[in-house]
């Protein structure tokens, strides 16, 4: 997939250079749209999905506290 | 007084591309240190990094659009979509290394004591401002871009050239190290 990523961009970059500035721009965006996918496929984790449990963002103990107040 | 707001607007257009070229160079440099990195030291780029030079393209393209029709702001927002990309994929990057563990850990090595992730955030935030502040300062201003000299005309044109050919570089590279499928850090798949 990160082949097709590339290769559709540099289709675009000669698109460009040649003249054909609208079929660049929409190549560009299909490579931006499979960019998009396959960085929520890197990410996602089948264990915690998309969240990052490693971190801890709850209240520490040095606002316990002021939690009781 | 004709004469003098003239001065000051052809000024004005020689810094926008000044700044436009400037951006340009330092995106065309920094995917170069990143092609040295991986070939000179042997540092394999991993799925997020290839997607975060692919973002670094990207604004390169908008930017050779920007120095090309100086008559729309096209190219700024082609640049700005895909600054914000390059941001998002490395903040999570960042995130997602920032406390090592088993098969969490900042890839490659520090420079000047900053791993690549972090440092993609940094450009990415300098880009953004760098764009912004061109929009607010020479935004909206049109001229014809026949008026620059012969020098950075063929400047202009070595670049995109240049930027063209890095790319074609990074397809080759990538076809080498992750072939039809998925991407890894291992090795490159077509040289085992």
């Amino acid at each position: 997939m990160m082949a097709a990523i590339y290769a559709i961009l540099l289709i675009a970059f000669v698109l460009d250079l040649l003249g054909r500035g609208r079929l660049a721009a929409c190549c560009l965006f299909l490579s931006f749209i499979i960019c998009v996918w396959l960085f929520l496929w890197e990410i996602y984790s089948p264990e915690y999905g998309f969240r990052m449990p490693w971190l801890q963002v709850e209240l520490g103990p040095i606002f316990a506290p002021l939690r009781s107040v | 007084m004709r004469g003098t707001k003239n001065t000051g607007g052809r000024i004005a257009v020689v810094f926008d591309r000044i700044s436009l070229l400037g951006m340009l160079l330092i995106l065309a440099a920094i995917l170069t240190a990143a092609m040295i990195m991986q070939y000179g030291f042997g540092e394999i780029p991993c799925p997020l990094c290839l997607l975060q030079r692919f973002a670094m393209f990207g604004c390169c393209f908008g930017l050779i659009v920007q120095l090309r029709s100086a008559t729309s702001e096209q190219g700024t927002g082609i640049s700005l979509i895909f600054a914000i990309l390059l941001l998002v994929i490395s903040a999570r990057q960042t995130l997602l290394d920032l406390f090592p563990r088993p098969g969490h850990e900042y890839i490659g090595s520090a420079i000047f004591g900053i791993h690549m992730p972090v440092w993609s955030v940094l450009i990415a935030v300098a880009l953004l401002l760098g764009l912004a502040t061109r929009l607010a300062l020479f935004g909206g201003r049109s001229y014809s871009v026949m008026g620059d000299g012969l020098l950075t005309r063929r400047l202009v044109r070595g670049l995109i050239i240049y930027v063209v050919l890095l790319c074609a570089i990074n397809f080759i590279s990538v076809i080498i190290q992750c072939g039809a499928g998925e991407c890894h850090t291992f090795g490159y798949r077509l040289l085992r």
